[in-house]
């Protein structure tokens, strides 16, 4: 999808989620939803092959987000995979955050846990985060097992990298 | 003829006058007979006998003049065998100069060579123990961090609990707050 297309999807999620007043909690699952889908593959082959009706494929992803997800989301993620636009959700939602950020004059700041941070540790993490990039960020957490322990920061082009696993591959080249 | 027969018949052959003196006849008989003899010989053979000493003569000079040529000859091979001994000693000095001196040079050539291929065969030699003490820790060191690569990840994943995981990332909100 073109890059004009894709900033169009975001935007009419955007207007919508706000037209809702349910934006700050929409953008937050829409973003969880993105990442989720781009973690599994099986998901992504499901929701993106056009081989399947897109009432079909609507109703799969209704059925995954049902219970996880407002109902703001769960139609939102329905009407981009109805469109058959399922592929770019990720592009997609990404660009709404950072629209969203923008509004609020926020950086996105991608967090990458192993496991899931409290309130109060997203609090002080935010805070932090804002301290050291000198703007306020809003705080994105993706659970990715695969860091094994510790955070990744991502804010704009700053990584601040101090997991588990990048200390064990910095071990690995060194040995 | 009578008085001859008589005269001998007179006279007893056997008895002479004198013990050692043939009788004067005799005498003045053989003494006319060997004036002839002589004489005859004289002019008869005394030519071809003269001939023949000078012949002898000349036959012994030549001889004499030929052994005298030959002598000198002789001394003359003589000094040039002495001349070609001299220089055969003097060649034969100095192929074994040569000989010697060829020998010192390919002995001290071989010397040299033979150092040289000794130290570059030490060096060589040396090289390929260091070579393969290389490889050998190469491999050794390739081998542990194949083993550590392998088992540091199960190693840590099997001892990050919970706790530790939090403890991680209060460790960076901490690090990060503190403006890392």
């Amino acid at each position: 999808m073109s890059t004009v297309k894709i900033e169009a999807y975001a935007t009419a999620l955007f207007e919508i989620a706000q037209a809702d007043g349910t934006l700050a909690l929409v953008e937050d699952e829409l973003f969880r939803v993105a990442r989720a889908f781009e973690s599994n593959e099986q998901l992504r082959n499901t929701l993106s092959d056009s081989t399947i009706p897109a009432d079909r494929r609507q109703q799969v992803a209704e059925q995954l987000l049902g219970a996880k997800a407002s109902n703001t989301t769960t139609q939102l993620v329905s009407l981009v995979v109805g469109s058959g636009q399922a592929r770019d959700l990720p592009a997609i939602v990404d660009s709404l955050v950072k629209r969203a950020s923008s509004e609020k004059q926020q950086e996105v700041a991608e967090v990458r846990s192993a496991v899931a941070l409290s309130d109060d540790q997203k609090t002080r993490l935010t805070a932090a985060l804002t301290k050291v990039t000198g703007k306020p960020v809003n705080l994105k957490v993706v659970i990715d097992p695969s860091v094994l322990g510790g955070l990744v920061a991502v804010v704009g082009d700053e990584v601040i990298d101090d997991t588990v696993r990048t200390r064990l591959d910095q071990l690995k080249t060194r040995i | 003829m009578n008085r001859f027969v008589a005269l001998l018949a007179s006279e007893d052959p056997t008895i002479t006058h004198h013990w050692l003196l043939p009788e004067t006849a005799e005498i003045v008989y053989g003494g006319l007979a060997s004036v002839i003899v002589i004489g005859a010989l004289v002019k008869f053979a005394g030519p071809s006998i003269k001939k023949s000493f000078n012949a002898r003569t000349e036959k012994i000079q030549k001889e004499l003049d030929d052994a005298a040529g030959a002598k000198v000859t002789a001394e003359s091979d003589a000094k040039n065998i002495r001349a070609a001994l001299g220089d055969i000693a003097g060649e034969r000095a100095r192929m074994l100069a040569d000989a010697d001196t060829q020998a010192t040079a390919v002995l001290t050539e071989g010397r040299v060579r033979i150092t040289a291929e000794v130290a570059e065969l030490e060096a060589k030699a040396e090289a390929d123990l260091n070579s393969a003490r290389g490889r050998s820790s190469d491999e050794l060191r390739a081998e542990i961090s194949l083993l550590a690569s392998i088992a540091t990840p199960a190693v840590v994943q099997a001892t990050l609990n919970d706790q530790t995981k939090n403890e991680l990332i209060e460790s960076f909100i901490s690090s990060v707050g503190a403006g890392r």
